[in-house]
């Protein structure tokens, strides 16, 4: 099989695991479980395999399929790799299988559902990352709500009608305007230039005059920022994240929020680059403050949940400081950041999801010490702690690191010719580090350490499969920040093109030299 | 005029009558009633399959000059409706076993047909009122409720109402133009002329009577919850595919300019939003689609803000999307000895713990009257959006997506009550019977292709 068969075998890897589920009674949970494992299994090797085979120095589509599928629009159903989306389909194929295993004992309900609707969602989000035409973007991003509303509704914590609804309003708010102005976007590529297409790389080159991409980036802006999410635009998360089962929370964390990022930096920000120069300023402020107001909210909850959920917030906005850089350093630390967060914070509502299914609270006050009974609980926690604030070594630290060192070789300057807000920005980033480093410690100390209490002892520590689970993020969480050349250089050629993309003009050896 | 032209071009419309006449000649007989169902189908497949092979083979011709006149696409327009009438035929057979409902369906039939090839408004007003009739009559025959009653006759009145709006309409036209052709119409149009302009808007009216535009639906959300299911499937689906179809006829590729595009995007706008507001505290499955089909009326009427040349598609893909989802709908919505309780929307709660590929099929009928992706309704709602904004009008596109936004709760309210409620312990129990199952399998079929190769379906039309 050619590479390119291999791709779409990765896509619809999952749809053929939905149709094999139907086939299987609904009594067989182990055999719905296993079924879903492997068909994530076999996806994540594919994965790799193609991620080995990818070469880092070609700057066009790799692996590429391209059909017509609505001829008369100039749409094709067109996907491949590059450096943009190599490593978040690493990603989400590698949460995939971990997202199954976590389930094995917390779903009992609906079990076959609930893995079609993993399935599903995966393919749907895989699809997102694949797709390099509009409407088949478009077609993933949206179709990814189904799947999502189904897991946070039906397998979710009391309030879950309420969460789900919430986050598809708000979501489905954000796609309508994009979808207008997509529309907008492919018409007026075809009234200037005679394309009609939706294939990104055609629609890079439209053109559009300033005061119409500042609409049409404010359209597909407020609908990634949503995603996201960017403050004001977060409510959303924290009501999804609490209600959500665990496998929800993981996917969410892990890629959805993802998507957001992924969508401005191949998306929102290429495609309207004029306006995106003028509002850099305004999207790095909504950035700052998310880090900060998203550390400052994780520090005063209660709810282990919550506090992870809002650190989310604080850390994609490095992602998105990062993207308005515009400097390698900060472009890459934008893309590591990403992988980092889907690695970390998904472990971390793993974690809290396995100490929930012990004990039915997430409610911080109730737990005290953990470390003296749950041992290897403790040390797995400890361990994405310090990778969710960043320590040396681990991947949190490369993408934040990266950032910041971006965020101040964008300030420098700019302070030397009279502009003092990108730099501003950047060290009240730093301060970020700080509050993040605070509240995460804090987790960590009123979870694991002091007096031992917990509502209902003895429990057992974490099960083989439990420690396979996170043994499996540890290891990608220390390969990021001890290798991180290596996924890099395979993002480079993006980060370039992006950068040329947005500033518009052919990419220059960048000061400090070497990216690391 | 020759007679064997007059006989292929309406070819359709005879095949009709005849399956008429043969349940009209059984009525006397009193045979059996069970073949009522099999002569009304075959009918309507036969009627439907002349259509298409007429329409594939580019047949035109005008056996009435200056009164009737077909050609392709008023061919497919019926090829369409007809296809649409096989899957409501088969959900008939739970409720109506008799021959008059299906005398009635293929009367409304002949009407559609009538009204898609029209081409002076005396054949239009011949047809729309051979549509109507038979529709009040089908309201009425759910007698088993005093509110079938009360629906009928609002329904009458104000279907009259349209008609009256309608002759007014093509009166002022003929005042202004001197002909009765329905292309003076399209000419009125462009008009700057203050009596053509008023007649043109009357027409519309009428239309937008017909079709259940705010202000002018207050009809429907009653007919429909008076109607049985089969009767709401047939009026939410055939009766809005020939107003619509006929629509498109009348328009024809005639450019839209203000005031009459202004006509053409306020109502329609108003029908989305209000539709999609108004369905949210609905507690009756019907009355819900009703109010869904008042704003889907209104993304249909939108259509007609596009480019002339690419109306036509637009309407009928997403009639066809949106007439097979709402049969997929019905036919998968559980039967119930007592209608009443069928209806209730709280019976639905828990019904994926029941049934659960009924509670799948009518998720994905929902799913796609919301307008969302990978569903055909998305697609069809992408086409009508498409086309007014290369049109230019990308405001009026803007106020409708966002319309089309406040729809989105209400289906995923039906969604939440299937996966996400605590069954209700009244809950019906009743199985679908085979014909209301192969309705809904055909309708799914029919959505999957067009979701799946929406290119090849749209190259068709």
């Amino acid at each position: 099989m050619s590479d390119a068969t291999l791709l779409n075998l990765v896509l619809f890897l999952p749809v053929i695991g939905m149709g094999l589920l139907l086939r299987v009674p609904s009594s067989r949970g182990d055999v719905i479980r296993g079924l879903t494992f492997w068909v994530m299994v076999a996806q994540f090797a594919l994965c790799v395999w193609l991620y080995a085979r990818f070469d880092a120095a070609d700057p066009g589509l790799q692996f590429a399929t391209r059909l017509p599928w609505i001829a008369d629009w100039g749409v094709y159903y067109l996907i491949g790799l590059d450096g943009y989306n190599v490593l978040l389909v690493l990603l989400t194929a590698f949460l995939g299988p971990l997202v199954v295993a976590s389930a094995f004992t917390a779903i009992t309900k609906d079990v076959k559902l609930f893995y079609s609707m993993v399935l599903l969602i995966q393919f749907t989000m895989v699809g997102t990352f694949l797709a390099q035409d509009l409407f088949l973007f478009y077609l993933f991003w949206e179709a990814m709500l189904i799947p999502m509303f189904l897991i946070i509704g039906i397998w979710g914590g009391e309030r879950r009608i309420y969460a789900t609804l919430k986050f598809v309003l708000y979501t489905a708010f954000g796609s309508i305007l994009m979808l207008a102005a997509l529309i907008y976007l492919v018409v007026s590529l075809q009234a200037t230039s005679g394309i009609t297409s939706f294939a990104f790389a055609d629609l890079y080159k439209a053109n559009l005059p300033l005061d119409v991409q500042v609409i049409l980036l404010a359209a597909f802006g407020l609908s990634f920022a949503i995603k996201v999410p960017m403050v004001p635009l977060h409510t959303w998360l924290p009501d999804a994240h609490v209600e959500a089962p665990t496998a929800g929370s993981v996917i969410l964390a892990g890629v959805l929020l993802k998507m957001g990022t992924y969508g401005f930096m191949k998306l929102g920000f290429p495609l309207f680059p004029q306006a995106t120069q003028m509002l850099a300023p305004v999207i790095a402020t909504l950035a700052v403050i998310s880090i900060v107001y998203g550390a400052c909210l994780a520090l005063v909850q209660t709810d282990i949940k919550k506090i992870i959920a809002y650190s989310s917030i604080s850390h994609l906005g490095y992602v998105m400081l990062g993207l308005t850089t515009f400097n390698l350093l900060g472009i890459q630390g934008a893309v590591m950041q990403m992988v980092s967060h889907g690695l970390v914070a998904g472990g971390l509502f793993l974690m809290v999801g396995m100490v929930y299914e012990r004990c039915h609270t997430r409610d911080l006050a109730a737990y005290g010490g953990l470390a003296r009974i749950l041992p290897v609980y403790s040390v797995f926690f400890v361990i994405l702690t310090l990778a969710s604030i960043g320590l040396p070594t681990t991947s949190g630290f490369t993408g934040e690191f990266l950032v910041l060192l971006g965020a101040f070789a964008a300030g420098w300057p700019q302070f030397a010719q009279g502009d003092a807000l990108p730099l501003t920005l950047a060290v009240v980033a730093v301060s970020g580090v700080v509050l993040g480093a605070l509240y995460m410690l804090w987790l960590a100390q009123r979870l694991l350490f002091g007096a031992t209490r917990a509502p209902h002892q003895p429990f057992a520590d974490l099960n083989g499969r439990e420690r396979a689970i996170l043994a499996a993020i540890v290891v990608a969480v220390f390969a990021l920040g001890l290798f991180p050349n290596e996924p890099m250089s395979k993002t480079e050629v993006a980060a370039r093109h992006y950068q040329r993309l947005v500033t518009a003009v052919p990419a220059a050896p960048i000061a400090l030299g070497n990216q690391q | 005029m020759n007679a064997t032209l007059i006989f292929t071009a309406m070819l359709p419309e005879h095949i009709l009558l005849a399956g008429i006449v043969l349940l009209v000649l059984l009525e006397v007989a009193a045979g059996k009633p069970r073949a009522a169902l099999a002569i009304g189908i075959l009918t309507a497949a036969s009627a439907c399959a002349a259509a298409l092979i007429l329409s594939l083979q580019s047949f035109g011709a005008a056996p009435f000059e200056g009164h009737l006149s077909v050609d392709p696409s008023a061919l497919l327009a019926k090829a369409l409706v007809l296809a649409l009438a096989i899957p409501v035929l088969l959900i008939s057979r739970d409720e109506f076993s008799d021959r008059q409902f299906h005398i009635l369906v293929l009367c409304a039939l002949y009407g559609i047909c009538l009204m898609v090839s029209a081409d002076s408004f005396l054949t239009l007003f011949l047809g729309l009122e051979l549509l109507s009739l038979p529709v009040y009559v089908l309201v009425l025959l759910a007698f088993r409720r005093p509110q079938s009653a009360e629906a009928a006759l609002k329904y009458l009145v104000l279907g009259g109402t349209a008609s009256a709006t309608l002759l007014m309409g093509a009166a002022l036209l003929f005042g202004w133009g001197g002909t009765l052709e329905t292309a003076a119409f399209a000419r009125a149009l462009g008009s700057s002329d203050g009596l053509a302009l008023a007649g043109a808007a009357l027409v519309v009216t009428a239309f937008f009577l017909k079709a259940a535009i705010v202000p002018f639906h207050a009809w429907a959300p009653d007919a429909y919850e008076g109607a049985s299911v089969p009767v709401t499937a047939f009026m939410a689906t055939i009766v809005k595919a020939g107003v619509l179809f006929a629509a498109a006829r009348l328009f024809a590729e005639a450019p839209l300019v203000r005031p009459m595009a202004d006509l053409v995007f306020i109502l329609p706008l108003a029908s989305i939003v209000w539709g999609n507001l108004a369905a949210m505290r609905q507690q009756s499955f019907r009355r819900m689609i009703a109010y869904s089909s008042i704003a889907h009326a209104g993304y249909l009427f939108y259509a007609f803000l596009g480019e002339g040349a690419l109306r036509f598609q637009a309407v009928a893909f997403y009639l066809l999307a949106y007439g097979v989802m709402n049969v997929l709908a019905f036919a998968s919505l559980p039967p119930d000895g007592d209608d009443k309780a069928r209806d209730r929307l709280d019976n639905l709660k828990g019904l994926f713990h029941r049934k659960p590929y009924a509670a799948v099929t009518i998720a994905i009928a929902m799913l796609s009257l919301a307008g969302l992706p990978p569903f055909p309704g998305f697609i069809a709602k992408f086409l009508i959006f498409k086309n007014v904004i290369a049109a230019g009008f990308t405001l009026y596109a803007v106020l409708g997506l966002v319309g089309s936004y406040l729809g989105i709760y209400f289906y995923l309210r039906v969604v939440q009550f299937l996966f996400m409620s605590p069954e209700e312990a009244t809950a019906n129990r009743g199985t679908p019977g085979r014909f209301a199952l192969g309705a809904g399998a055909l309708c799914l079929a029919v959505g999957v292709v067009m979701s799946v190769i929406p290119g090849w379906v749209l190259g068709w039309l």
